[in-house]
Order: C-alpha cells, then sequence, then structure tokens
C-alpha cells in the first residue's frame, strides 16, 4: 500500500484515532441530547415535576394518535448543534434551580410561571415555532371541521403556530400584553389559601 | 296644547332624549378599524354562523366591524389579546355607548341596568338555601345578569360567563347587556320590537308577561297583524309608522304620538308590581346619569338634595317623575288608539285590582307573617316552614301574576291565573298553616289583621250557602 510521505505512523495513529474520537463526540451529543430531552431526565427537578403534571393531562401527552411529544420535542431545537446549544443555554435554569428561589415551592413556582411562559413563547417565536413544525406540517392540517384547511393556509399564511395556539399543554397564562401580575398574584394566592398580599412578599424575598 | 301636557313632555324631553332611536352622531371615520377585516376572514371561516349575521346586519352596511366592538386597552380588567390585536369578549353598554350614547344614557340607572340590584336581598336565600350556587349562574343571573370576572388566566370565569342577563355587571363597571334584547350579531330593530324579546326572561310563573301579552286583546292583534307592523321601520312611531297593535317595545319604551322613546325601560310604570304589597313609585334622576325609585308614602326629594342610590353611595337629585306623570306617560301611548275616558278608566280597573290585592291579601298576610316570626311562631330562616314557601307564592308568582294580569289586560291572567290562586292560595294554604303555626294564637292573630278588612268577612257567616260547587244543584241542571 502506497501512502504520501507526510502519513508518517503518528499521523496514520492521530487521524484513526480522532475520526473515532470524533464519531464517539457525535454519538454523545446525540445520546446526550436524547437524554436529557426525556421526560424522565427534566422531571429530576422537583420543579420540573410541577410543570409535567399539567402536560401529563394534556392532548400532547395523551394524544388520540399516541404520539407522545416529550419535554424536548417542543422545548429542544431540532438538529444536534442547535439542540447542544439550547442544553447549554438551558443550564442557566440549573443554576436558578440550585442558587435561585425555590422553585420546587408550588407557591413560588405559579408566582414564577408567567415569566417563564413568556420566555418559552418568544423563543418559539424567534424560531417559527420549529419545534412545532417537527411534527406538524401547516400545508397538512385539515382538521375535522370544514374550514380549519383554509384558515391554516391563508389567515395563519404569514404567523407563526404560537400566535395562535398557547396554554395547550402548561397551566395557562394569559399574553404578556395583556397579562396582570395583580390577578394572578390574588389567584396563586386564593388557590394556596393565602392571606392577600403575601404573593408580593413572596417574589420580593 | 294644554299647559300640563307640554310640563309633561318637557318632562319626558329631558328623560328620554330625542322622538326615537336616536341616530348616531359620529362621523363614519371614528369606525372601521382596519384589523377588523381579518377578523372577518378567519371567522367566516371559523365561526360563519355569527360572521353571517354581522353580514346581513346594519353594521356591516355602515362599515363597523368586530373591532370596533370588541376592540380593548390593555389595562381593561376583561382585556386579552387575541391574534395581537387586545380586544374583550364582553361587549358592554359603555362600548355601545361610544356610538349609541342616548340609549346607553337613557338605559343607565333604569330598572333593566339595576336587575342585579332589585334582587340582591332575595338572591341569597334562593341560591344557598332553596337551591344551590350552579342555579345562579344557569338561572338567577341568565335574566338579571351576572358580575362577569375574567379570571388570572385569560379565560373568562365560567361561573359568571356566557351571560347577557340584563343587568349584568361589567368588567368595565358598566351595568346591563344590549345583546340582552338586541341578539347578537344582527342587532336586528325588527328583532327588538317583536314581543319575542323579552320572552326569555318575561315568562314563566313568576313573571308571565309573555302570557299576558298573549292572552290579551293586544297580543291578538299584533299576532294577527303581525305583517302590517313595520317591524323593519327606519323610525316606528305608533300612531305613525305602525297602528296595528303594541307590543312590550311599544307601550314601555317606544315613540307614541309626541312622547319620545325611550331605553328606561321602567319609566313608564308608576307602580311596583313585584312586590310583597305594590306601591306607587317616584323616579328619582340623579346629576350623575344614575336612577331610583322611591315609594309615594315619602315625600319627594327636592332637585339638589342628596339622595342614597341603590348602591349605597350619594349623589344629588336632578328631577323627579311622580307616579302620576310616569301614569300619564304611560297613558300617552293609549291614546293614540284609545279615547281619553277608555284609557283612565282601564287605568281604574288595574290600580283597583292592585288596591284589592293589596288590602284583601298582601298586607294582611304581610302583617301576619311578620306577627309569627315576632312572636317566634318561625325561626328566622326563610324556607324551612311550609308557609314561608306559601306566602312567597302568594305575593311574588300568584300576586305578581294576577296585577300583571290587570295591568295587561289578559281577564285570563288578572282572574283565573291570578286573584283566583290568590284567593286559592290564601284560604285553603296560608290561613290553615297560620293556625297550624300559631296554635291557640292564631285565632288573636288572624283577628287582628282580618277582623277589620270587610273582604274577609263572609268567613264569618259559613251558614250562607251557594250553588257554586255544583252540590245538589236545586234546579237540576245537567252540567
Amino acid at each position: 500500500m502506497l501512502l504520501p510521505d507526510f502519513i508518517t505512523r503518528h499521523v496514520l495513529f492521530a487521524m484513526v484515532f480522532g475520526g473515532v474520537a470524533g464519531i464517539g463526540f457525535m454519538v454523545f451529543l446525540i445520546e446526550f441530547d436524547h437524554y436529557t430531552s426525556s421526560e424522565a431526565f427534566c422531571t429530576t427537578c422537583h420543579s420540573m415535576e410541577l410543570a409535567a403534571e399539567p402536560y401529563r393531562q394534556s392532548s400532547h401527552y395523551l394524544p388520540v394518535s399516541g404520539v407522545r411529544a416529550s419535554c424536548g420535542d417542543c422545548h429542544v431545537s431540532p438538529g444536534v448543534f442547535a439542540a447542544t446549544w439550547d442544553h447549554f443555554v438551558g443550564g442557566k435554569d440549573l443554576f436558578r434551580q440550585i442558587f435561585g428561589a425555590d422553585y420546587d415551592d408550588p407557591v413560588i413556582n405559579a408566582l414564577h410561571l408567567p415569566e417563564a411562559a413568556f420566555s418559552a413563547r418568544d423563543w418559539f417565536r424567534r424560531n417559527d415555532s420549529h419545534t412545532c413544525r417537527r411534527c406538524h406540517e401547516q400545508e397538512a392540517i385539515v382538521g375535522k371541521r370544514a374550514d380549519t384547511l383554509e384558515i391554516h393556509q391563508q389567515d395563519a399564511k404569514d404567523k407563526t403556530c404560537v400566535d395562535c395556539h398557547i396554554n395547550l399543554v402548561h397551566r395557562p397564562v394569559p399574553e404578556r400584553a395583556t397579562y396582570k401580575r395583580d390577578a394572578w398574584n390574588r389567584m396563586v394566592e386564593q388557590q394556596f389559601g393565602l392571606e392577600a398580599g403575601s404573593a408580593e412578599r413572596l417574589l420580593a424575598e | 296644547m294644554p299647559p300640563n301636557l307640554r310640563c309633561l313632555l318637557v318632562v319626558l324631553s329631558l328623560l328620554s332624549g330625542t322622538a326615537w332611536g336616536a341616530k348616531v352622531s359620529l362621523t363614519p371615520d371614528n369606525w372601521g378599524h382596519p384589523a377588523g377585516e381579518d377578523c372577518v376572514s378567519c371567522h367566516t371561516k371559523s365561526s360563519a354562523g355569527i360572521a353571517g349575521q354581522w353580514k346581513e346586519s346594519a353594521h356591516a352596511r355602515a362599515g363597523v366591524n368586530c373591532m370596533d366592538c370588541h376592540q380593548a386597552e390593555v389595562g381593561d380588567a376583561d382585556a386579552i389579546t387575541h391574534e395581537g390585536q387586545t380586544i374583550a369578549t364582553v361587549v358592554s353598554p359603555k362600548d355601545c355607548g361610544r356610538c349609541h350614547t342616548t340609549e346607553m344614557e337613557q338605559q343607565r340607572g333604569s330598572v333593566h341596568a339595576e336587575a342585579v340590584a332589585v334582587i340582591a336581598e332575595r338572591m341569597p336565600a334562593m341560591v344557598n338555601n332553596v337551591a344551590g350556587p350552579a342555579i345562579e349562574a344557569a338561572g338567577c343571573a341568565q335574566c338579571h345578569g351576572s358580575e362577569v370576572n375574567l379570571m388570572a388566566n385569560g379565560k373568562l370565569d365560567p361561573n359568571t360567563w356566557p351571560n347577557s342577563g340584563i343587568g349584568r355587571i361589567n368588567p368595565d363597571g358598566s351595568r346591563g347587556s344590549c345583546s340582552s334584547c338586541h341578539g347578537r350579531h344582527l342587532f336586528s330593530k325588527a328583532q327588538a320590537r317583536e314581543p319575542q324579546a323579552c320572552v326569555r326572561c318575561h315568562s314563566g310563573p313568576d313573571s308571565p308577561d309573555k302570557e299576558v301579552f298573549e292572552a290579551s286583546k293586544h297580543g291578538m292583534a299584533f299576532m294577527a297583524n303581525r305583517e302590517k307592523m313595520n317591524l323593519d321601520g327606519e323610525t316606528w312611531v305608533a300612531g305613525k309608522d305602525y297602528s296595528a297593535a303594541p307590543t312590550c317595545a311599544t307601550c314601555h319604551m317606544g315613540a307614541a304620538g309626541k312622547l319620545p322613546s325611550t331605553h328606561d325601560v321602567g319609566m313608564r310604570n308608576a307602580w311596583n308590581l313585584n312586590t310583597p304589597v305594590s306601591e306607587r313609585q317616584y323616579l328619582v334622576v340623579f346629576d350623575d346619569g344614575g336612577k331610583r325609585e322611591l315609594p309615594e308614602s315619602m315625600s319627594a326629594p327636592r332637585p339638589g338634595s342628596r339622595v342614597p342610590k341603590l348602591d349605597g353611595t350619594e349623589a344629588a337629585v336632578k328631577m323627579v317623575a311622580t307616579p302620576q306623570r310616569r301614569r300619564d306617560a304611560m297613558t300617552l301611548v293609549c291614546r293614540e288608539c284609545h279615547g281619553k275616558d277608555f284609557a283612565n278608566a282601564f287605568m281604574t280597573q288595574f290600580d283597583e285590582v292592585v288596591h284589592l290585592y293589596n288590602e284583601k291579601f298582601g298586607k294582611p298576610a304581610q302583617a301576619i307573617m311578620q306577627d309569627l316570626y315576632s312572636q317566634k311562631k318561625l325561626t328566622p330562616a326563610p324556607f324551612d316552614e311550609p308557609i314561608e314557601f306559601t306566602y312567597w307564592e302568594l305575593w311574588h308568582d300568584e300576586g305578581a301574576r294576577a296585577r300583571h294580569g290587570a295591568s295587561m289586560a289578559s281577564p285570563n291572567h288578572a282572574w283565573w291565573e291570578g286573584m283566583y290562586v290568590v284567593g286559592r292560595n290564601f284560604y285553603s294554604r296560608f290561613l290553615p298553616q297560620v293556625r297550624e303555626v300559631a296554635g291557640s294564637d292564631a285565632a288573636g292573630i288572624l283577628e287582628r289583621h282580618l277582623g277589620s278588612v270587610e273582604q274577609h268577612q263572609w268567613l264569618k257567616a259559613p251558614e250562607k250557602g251557594s250553588p257554586i260547587l255544583g252540590v245538589g244543584n236545586p234546579r237540576g241542571g245537567n252540567e
């Protein structure tokens, strides 16, 4: 076998090792993204268990078709590099989980939920709802009612999925523009039997 | 024109506004919101029914679109974000009043707008004792109105909505629901002028106005001549635009001759008829546009004096319409078809039935009940003793039926469905139950309250017979 002169034994060794290591790294990333996108991984933080409760009642968890969307199917971008980046950025949530407010407390969690929802919606809009489009092909949305197809092809043409479809999975939160913090606080207080004004105190802590 | 009639018309004009549904005075550049086209495009597909109704409406012809009525400000209590627009699902009188100002101002403070306050004292016992909270949303509030609440999650509270009760308390603080009578999204004039517009609430045992109207000569004339009623007319003045028959709207709201129309539906009512004892009522108009009624037995408040409103706050009195003025206004409607003597004599017949109910049944029954409570023969809780249902139905259902029957000329409801049932109840249920709960004190209580009522004296002559029951008919008839 004839090899160019510069392919010395060491170079050959480095190429083979590098190649195998590279493949191994990619496999690791894929497996890492896959595992860290799973419901089992996400809910290892108790705060995420609170987000998962309504999810398990939703049509994305219990669809007629049986096609179940996991956390990452919606919240992690397609593509291994984008997915890895999303997990890297998501690391700030882990930081906050450890050093931030006590999100494991259902009251604190509910009080902070609107901001989490707004930021998730921003992310969906920024990405033209690309994770929705993993499964839902706008051209193919026929629906059960006569005009669903027409609406999705005409009126929704320049819109992104979350412009119309929000509050499908998690606890409903109004859109940011018309959301009222005061009303939200009172609702949480009422839900947990807290006295009026305690929400503001808890948020300030 | 006689001076007192002229004076009446001045008062009525101040109370009412113009001669018929006021022309909207805004120019069309106040409506036609640019985002409205998108609403129509999508809703034509997603909810073709309401879009279709709107397309046939005068609103659509004038270029008034979804956003013109549904637009909201971000800070509004019920504002939501929908397809990028800030809107409110509930359209309140305040929203309609952006263009229909006269109607909104007339409606404000009317017995319709205050329909929640009117029953505020009765609701808790009905909802908490007799039924349960579910009936408030599906029953009471569907006619009287709910206090609509947008939950913090951006959805309307199903305990308070859907609701188009006439006295609905809206998130913007206004009271009423125009769509109660002007069904959305067609908002047809003709539909609001139909007797059917009122039937959803003005029917049934306690307010059988549908049944009363249908059984009256007025109802008969309406059904026989419906096509002559000009229900679609641009103006609708009784005696000018139509004369075949009156509908509910004709007498209670409509323009007639020189009498202006009004969206204060109770303005022409001299009596309150849905109370244990009827009394003629002043209509007090406050300088902030609010209104309330006060019984004739009180002296009329002077203009400028401060009087509590129904919600408890005080306001300065702008003017007071006496019960007679209110009656005169109603009589002006009659006069488009009937002579003065006819109309006045009809009112006398009506008033006599109210007096009969009051003096023979209403006042004595109320006084007897007060005695039973003060002597602790009954517990203070309503509806835990049979006599409380008996008494409630005596005035709230049967007594109201008799009075409404006489007020709108249905002989059947004045008598067989009304005063006859009052009498039957009074003699065969109420008095026996009084004797039962009061025991040995019954004779004293009954003598105190019935002893001097002339029309109960026949009870003291039990030996005086009559062939009415058909027992031992002395003439041997074939009945």
